[in-house]
């Protein structure tokens, strides 16, 4: 398993000073994922799943411990790498979307393709294409708040694949939408992971996590559980 | 990220906010317009300075009868209207005058502002910007020229209106081997022929200006070709001092008789001395080169500080843009860049602005009031850099904030 692991953590920590006291956000976490994973994170509120989510996206650096993607130590990176893996390695998914407000949806798909240096044209097929796969090939003329919220997420979702990342991290994408929008998202991710995408996803809600195909339960900074998915929602549909 | 995706960037950025950009660079606009303006007021001042000190009397002990004052750049437009009703000093004037005077060393008429300048033509050679002066002969004694080679100009050429003339030591250096070889010689001037009789030796230079560039024509032949001038002058030359202001009192008092003025009538020309228009323009020049710079300099400053101020306002409130470009793989240097560019571009525009408005400025200035102005390219290019220097200091430190905002706390601002 260990050769076809994409992402490595070893006792990951991650400390916080807040007045003068330390909060361990995360208390050691040990975790593989491999390739053509579907997981899902999920625990309590505070338990540390945006944390770690940070720390596998590159945003954010462990206090201690080691974190290997695609067997390079990413933990002792410097910035302007980060910058390199962020860009070209992770497709990140937020709750809120982060979309650039007054960027059309194809602008904002561009975006990674602008820091990676790929030229105009390139950079536009490329972004309708991911546009596409995500079904908004009409709409990527329109700006951000021309989408319902949905339409956005599908398009950060583009953003997120379009410069073809080994790994698609989502925190609670489904978070600010609706159940029967939740549905559709999901139902994007499922499709995405079975033309073998890796998928990591944060919820906390338990339907949404029987989509995935492994689910991880933090608790106080630490993994609690780690179980396999018997049948999957998303497979299911797919194959049917 | 590549150059030009910055550029468009930032021009959007830009323009989706024109209103804002505009405020933002209104210091940077009013300095460098200030700056051009100023600039081209000295220019066209220095120019006319020039003009005039060259005909005015650098001669010691002497006066001029004149119908507009020397100072003419200190008076308001009331005044100058004013001025625009006084007769033309005449010939008959000058006689009025140099009979009231008989103890004076030398009274000559001399046509006055604007002096023409033109093109002196020797062969195939040819000096150009030659301040061209219709004089009487005393004039070379008014204004104590040394005769260096041939004759000066007399009565004979002035009555017999033959084409002889005296050129300025800077004509003959640059036209002849030795001022002796130019005697005699033609020369081409606004395209009539004339014979050089003598050379004035070199009376180096005044206020860092070389006042030798001249060629003297005999009054009558001047005014046939340029016409008679409305600032016609009588430039007098007492042996001393002393005898300057009882002389300039007789001068009036001949001036008054001359032209029939009531004893309650203001005077309707003037009597200065030269050394006014130097002593003006001195003040002014140390006045306006020790405070240009400085305000020029404060300016710029206070408007770099402006845009610093408005550009940390606009990386705090696109944090969260920052954070999305940091987390979909924006380095550093591409943030940076960004707001750098954008800065510069800013000022860049800034200065553009206040270029045209500063020229706008000075052709205002000299259309409605007696200043004359000439914009410069020089203080154009200056003011430009100065625009782009300051966007350039000024947009390193909020660049280099924005850049060095942390991924996580800026997607998590509002
Ligand atoms: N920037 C921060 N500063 C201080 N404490 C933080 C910060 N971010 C998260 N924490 C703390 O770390 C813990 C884990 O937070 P988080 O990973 O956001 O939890 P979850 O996403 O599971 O709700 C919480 O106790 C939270 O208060
Ligand atoms: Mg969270």
């Amino acid at each position: 398993m260990t050769d076809q692991a994409i992402i490595r953590l070893a006792g990951i920590t991650r400390e916080y000073l807040m007045g003068g006291e330390r909060i361990r956000a995360l208390a050691g976490i040990d975790l593989e994922i491999g390739r053509n994973e579907y997981v899902a994170i999920m625990g309590p509120s505070g338990s540390g799943k945006s944390t770690m989510m940070n720390v596998l996206g590159c945003l954010d650096t462990p206090s201690s411990g080691q974190y290997w993607l695609n067997g390079h130590e990413v933990s002792r990176m410097a910035d302007d790498d980060l910058a390199r893996i962020r860009n070209r390695e992770i497709g990140f998914v937020f709750q809120t979307f982060n979309l650039l407000p007054r960027a059309s949806a194809l602008s904002n798909v561009e975006l990674p393709l602008v820091y990676a240096g790929t030229g105009a044209r390139e950079r536009r097929s490329r972004a309708e294409e991911a546009l596409a796969r995500v079904g908004l090939a009409e709409r990527m003329h329109h700006r951000p708040n021309e989408l319902s919220g949905g339409q956005r997420q599908r398009v950060a979702i583009a953003r997120a694949l379009v410069n073809r990342p080994s790994i698609l991290l989502a925190d609670e994408p489904t978070g600010n939408l609706d159940s029967a929008t939740s549905v559709e998202i999901m139902r994007v991710f499922g499709e995405l992971h079975a033309e073998g995408q890796t998928v990591v996803l944060v919820t906390h809600e338990p339907d949404i996590a029987e989509h995935a195909h492994r689910v991880v339960v933090l608790r106080d900074g630490r993994i609690d559980t780690d179980r396999r998915v018997e049948h999957p929602v998303g497979a299911a549909s797919a194959v049917a | 990220m590549p150059f030009t995706e910055a550029l468009r960037l930032a021009v959007a950025t830009i323009f989706a906010s024109k209103l804002r950009s505009f405020f933002t660079l209104l210091g940077i606009i009013v300095s460098v317009a200030f700056l051009v303006a100023v600039v081209a007021v000295i220019q066209g001042m220095n120019a006319y300075v020039r003009e005039n000190l060259t005909g005015a009397i650098i001669g010691t002990n002497a006066f001029q009868v004149r119908r507009i004052p020397i100072s003419l750049g200190l008076l308001s437009d009331e005044e100058i209207r004013e001025l625009s009703k006084r007769p033309i000093v005449s010939r008959a004037d000058a006689e009025a005058v140099e009979r009231a005077l008989p103890d004076a060393e030398a009274v000559a008429l001399q046509s006055g502002y604007p002096t023409p300048v033109s093109d002196v033509v020797y062969g195939n050679q040819s000096v150009g910007g030659v301040l061209i002066f219709g004089v009487t002969p005393p004039y070379l004694t008014v204004q104590d020229y040394q005769i260096a080679a041939g004759v000066p100009i007399t009565e004979i050429d002035l009555r017999g209106r033959r084409p002889n003339v005296v050129i300025g030591w800077d004509i003959a250096d640059k036209l002849f081997r030795t001022p002796e070889s130019a005697i005699g010689e033609k020369v081409r001037i606004a395209r009539r022929e004339f014979t050089v009789i003598g050379v004035v030796a070199s009376k180096g230079t005044t206020l860092g200006q070389s006042f030798d560039g001249f060629v003297l024509i005999p009054l009558p032949m001047f005014e046939g070709i340029w016409g008679r001038r409305g600032t016609t002058t009588v430039s007098v030359k007492m042996r001393t001092p002393q005898e300057l202001p009882g002389a300039m009192a007789r001068a009036e008092e001949a001036m008054r008789l001359a032209h029939r003025l009531g004893p309650r009538e203001d005077n309707d020309f003037t009597v200065d001395k030269a050394d006014a228009l130097v002593a003006f323009w001195t003040s002014l020049t140390a006045l306006l080169f020790t405070v240009v710079p400085a305000v020029v300099c404060i300016g710029i400053v206070v408007g770099g500080i402006v845009i610093m101020n408005i550009m940390l306002m606009s990386v705090s409130e696109r944090t969260r843009e920052i954070g999305i470009r940091k987390a979909i793989g924006a380095r550093r240097s591409d943030i940076r860049k960004q707001f750098l560019v954008e800065t510069v571009i800013l000022s860049c525009l800034g200065g553009i602005q206040g270029v045209l408005a500063g020229w706008g400025l000075a052709v205002a200035v000299a259309t409605f009031t007696p200043l004359p102005a000439r914009v410069s390219t020089w203080s154009v290019g200056i003011a430009l850099l100065l625009g782009v220097a300051s966007g350039l200091i000024f947009g390193v430190y909020p660049a280099a904030r924005a850049s060095r905002l942390d991924p996580i706390t800026a997607l998590r601002s509002e």
